[in-house]
């Protein structure tokens, strides 16, 4: 049976730490270089702070950490690549980018309703001796390509390679967990196979504090998020929500 | 047979029309694509035999469970051990980039003298020198280690003195060593039990204390919820990180939380919240309400959601003793999820600067945070990893970086239990590194080596018959039947958690409400990282992203 892996991330829940940000980054060896910006740099997976916009002891904040949602209907990127450079593994839902392919024309950013994507503008370099850090699980991307979160596919390559070799043909959930999700100091960020009813995520998605970003576009992303406050979950629809002014800090 | 021309154009377009047929084209095709993505100036991570191994984070006192990913015998990730009922497999968010450290372009990768390059068998000579002159002073950031009790031990043998430089968390509990005659190094908070904290600025979701520990409890007991089984309430000048997730946060006006904390021990006094003992503060709780920016109406109103569920634990960011004596008002020193006596260990806080202009030379381990520069004519032996830069110290000594000694972990400064860790070297000196200790133990060969505190130590845990080891099984030390079998365990970095603290172990006398008055300062979020440096990944989080302010001082 084939999997739809997803997320059901718990924003009450979520300090804004940042450490999903930092393991992501570790685990998928994103360079962090010093012309890099909040506008050039790679951040696939990228904690944004909100507030209700008030002001004094009613304002209220909270963070939202922002990463590809893995759609499942008409993924817009799928779509626009003339490259063929993106497409949405059948088995696992993961919506797969293959730098080998992508000729760089950015067109799958533009059309990604979340901003999830990210243009590698410059060639990955760390400061001497310091790619003895990487990890080789995951090959440096060069500049030109366009990237974003893969659910840390290198992990579930580990976990199959772990089950092929016990003579398995699933994997146990155990072996194959993202890297944000590992990091996550409060368990904000939860993971699974949304296909999979017994699943915790696949329960947890159909709770009514449950959302999705920009649901209303009908592309069926595989992140969930949840919150019991009202004017976090007015974030989803930016201009159809209750009557409370939800900025982006 | 002969071969006409016509020969070859059938064997030509016959190829050709074969070649499209086959998957060669295609394969060349993707072969190009990925030679085009390896061209040579691209980083290429190590090749190699790949493992998973324990260890500690010795990069700041709280000593939280690594599980590092290791390539070719380099670590190349790290991630939390989710074993450890300490920290519960959390790390804070500088940890995931630890390994990135000890390639550091700031690496301190020689001994140097003024600024130029200088030897080892020079230093020990110069401080060697220094001694038979005259009185030196030992500055220690992390206590309770092995390496500690070498640089104590030198001091004494030495006619110097040994001097802790306190985080912020320790000296929060100096006010209590006073008041109760116990060491602000055998205090802590007794979280778990607590059922409402009162934070004064600290950041409780945002660094302070064991990563794992706080937020864990938090999230469980709290997140999210209208009616939480633990109230967390934060008092702070500003919309923090803690302060946006807390149950009620209290806005005060800037370096008004000792008056604050003045007015509530007051209104709890006079609104018979407490029992009436003790002094009360002189202040009355309209001019602390005008003084902090709020009302009297309001404190009057907080101090009953405060006691509404007990035990509530007040905690402070910084030594603050109006803070420290409304935990007496509220009686939650020496009681269950208040302020608990976890230790016997003695020594009382010293400020160092004291001794150090009398001093002929000062020896600064490198466990002592970066911005700590004593105003002295001493000759300054720092120890250091990393170059902070713009500090004066007349040697820097190359110190092992992460992961590249093998150290034990003392209690944190919060916890409320005992805990003992030993960490592994899992990672390969690139220079001629020493600790402090190593290097002391070569200027006077009569000091025990670190190895051999750490065995003593072992043995104690052994003879004293209490507590359990936590591994990958959970094992009471009285089962152990050798001090060896049980720094075996322990150097798998397992980890050794005393027995949790008994109420009432911890007396206390206030005589009267103390009258110093401190400003909490804002503790920048990277602060407690005792290296100076910050991994470069760091930068993901405050320049390529708006998530957090740049740090100060620090160099990513």
């Amino acid at each position: 049976m084939s999997a739809r892996y997803g997320m059901v991330i718990d924003l009450d829940r979520c300090t804004g730490c940042g450490a999903c940000m930092m393991a992501c980054a570790s685990e998928n060896n994103v360079p962090s270089l010093p012309q890099a910006s909040a506008c050039t740099g790679l951040t696939p997976m990228l904690v944004r702070k909100v507030s209700n916009g008030l002001q004094g002891s009613e304002r209220h904040e909270a963070f939202i950490p922002i990463l590809c949602m893995h759609c499942e209907q008409d993924t817009p990127c799928v779509h626009v690549c003339p490259q063929q450079a993106v497409e949405v593994d059948k088995a696992t839902g993961i919506v797969m980018q293959m730098p080998q392919r992508c000729l760089g024309c950015r067109y799958c950013m533009t059309a990604c309703p979340y901003h999830a994507r990210y243009f590698n503008w410059w060639d990955p370099a760390w400061p001497k001796g310091m790619e003895k850090s990487l990890n080789p699980g995951v090959a440096p991307r060069m500049r030109g390509v366009v990237e974003k979160c893969n659910l840390c596919h290198a992990r579930l390559h580990a976990a199959k390679e772990k089950a092929a070799a016990a003579g398995k043909r699933e994997i146990d959930p155990a072996d194959y967990i993202p890297a944000c999700v590992e990091a996550c100091a409060t368990g904000a960020i939860q993971f699974g196979n949304l296909a999979d009813p017994k699943d915790p995520i696949a329960q947890e998605s159909q709770s009514p504090d449950a959302f999705r970003l920009l649901a209303k576009l009908g592309t069926q992303p595989k992140i969930y998020y949840k919150s019991k406050e009202a004017w976090v979950r007015a974030l989803a629809e930016p201009n159809s929500g209750p009557n409370v002014e939800a900025k982006h800090v | 047979m002969k071969v006409t021309r016509r020969d070859l154009f059938v064997w030509g377009a016959g190829a050709a029309a074969g070649l499209v047929f086959t998957p060669v084209p295609w394969k060349l095709l993707d072969d190009v694509s990925i030679w085009s993505q390896n061209w040579p100036w691209i980083p290429q991570p190590p090749r190699g035999p790949i493992d998973f191994k324990q260890s500690f984070c010795a990069l700041c006192p709280q000593g939280c469970g690594l599980k590092v990913k290791i390539a070719a015998g380099w670590p190349v990730g790290i991630a939390g051990v989710s074993t450890n009922p300490i920290t519960r497999g959390v790390l804070c968010p500088l940890a995931f980039g630890a390994h990135q450290l000890n390639w550091h372009p700031r690496r301190v990768r020689g001994v140097q003298h003024k600024g130029v390059p200088s030897s080892w068998q020079d230093a020990g000579a110069a401080f060697a020198k220094a001694c038979s002159e005259g009185p030196v002073v030992v500055i220690d950031g992390q206590p309770g280690r092995s390496a500690s009790t070498i640089l104590a031990s030198f001091a004494e043998k030495h006619d110097g003195s040994y001097h802790v430089e306190m985080n912020s968390e320790t000296r929060a509990l100096v006010p209590y060593e006073s008041w109760t005659g116990v060491s602000a190094f055998a205090l802590g908070y007794d979280l778990e039990n607590a059922r409402t904290i009162v934070s004064f600025g600290a950041p409780l979701l945002d660094g302070w204390g064991i990563p794992g520990r706080f937020t864990r409890l938090w999230a469980e007991r709290a997140a999210g919820m209208s009616d939480p089984q633990l109230r967390l309430i934060q008092i702070e000048d500003s919309l923090s990180r803690t302060a946006s997730r807390a149950w009620k946060w209290i806005n005060i006006r800037p370096g008004s939380e000792s008056v604050l904390a003045a007015g509530l021990a007051r209104a709890l006094i006079e609104e018979k919240l407490v029992p009436a003992h003790g002094p009360m503060p002189d202040i009355t709780v309209s001019d602390a309400a005008a003084q902090a920016g709020t009302t009297e109406a309001a404190i009057r109103d907080l101090v009953h959601t405060i006691a509404e569920r007990p035990p509530v634990l007040a905690i402070a960011n910084n030594h603050n003793p109006e803070i420290a004596a409304l935990n007496v008002v509220l009686g939650a020193v020496g009681a269950h999820g208040g302020v608990v006596r976890r230790s016997k260990r003695t020594g009382k806080y010293i400020p160092a600067e004291a001794q150090i202009p009398n001093a002929r030379a000062v020896l600064i381990d490198s466990s002592v945070l970066w911005d700590f520069a004593p105003e002295s004519d001493a000759e300054i032996f720092r120890f250091a990893a990393w170059d902070g830069g713009s500090q004066k110290s007349d040697w820097l000594l190359p110190a092992p970086g992460f992961l590249e000694e093998v150290t034990d972990v003392p209690t944190a400064p919060t916890s409320a239990v005992e805990t003992y860790a030993i960490a592994p070297q899992l990672s390969k000196p690139q220079f001629e590194v020493q600790s402090a200790a190593q290097f002391l133990v070569t200027i006077d060969p009569t000091l025990p080596t670190i190895e051999n505190v750490i065995h003593s130590r072992c043995g104690y845990l052994l003879h004293q018959r209490r507590g359990t080891v936590y591994g990958p099984e959970v094992t009471a030390v009285a089962k152990f039947d050798s001090a060896q079998k049980l720094e075996a365990e322990l150097s798998k970095a397992s980890i050794w958690i005393g027995d949790p603290p008994s109420p009432g172990g911890l007396r206390c006398e206030l005589k009267q409400w103390p009258t110093e008055i401190v400003s909490e300062s804002p503790q920048n979020w990277a602060s407690i990282w005792n290296a100076p440096v910050l991994p470069p990944l760091v930068t993901k989080l405050y320049r390529e992203s708006t998530l957090r302010e740049a740090p100060d001082r620090r160099t990513a």
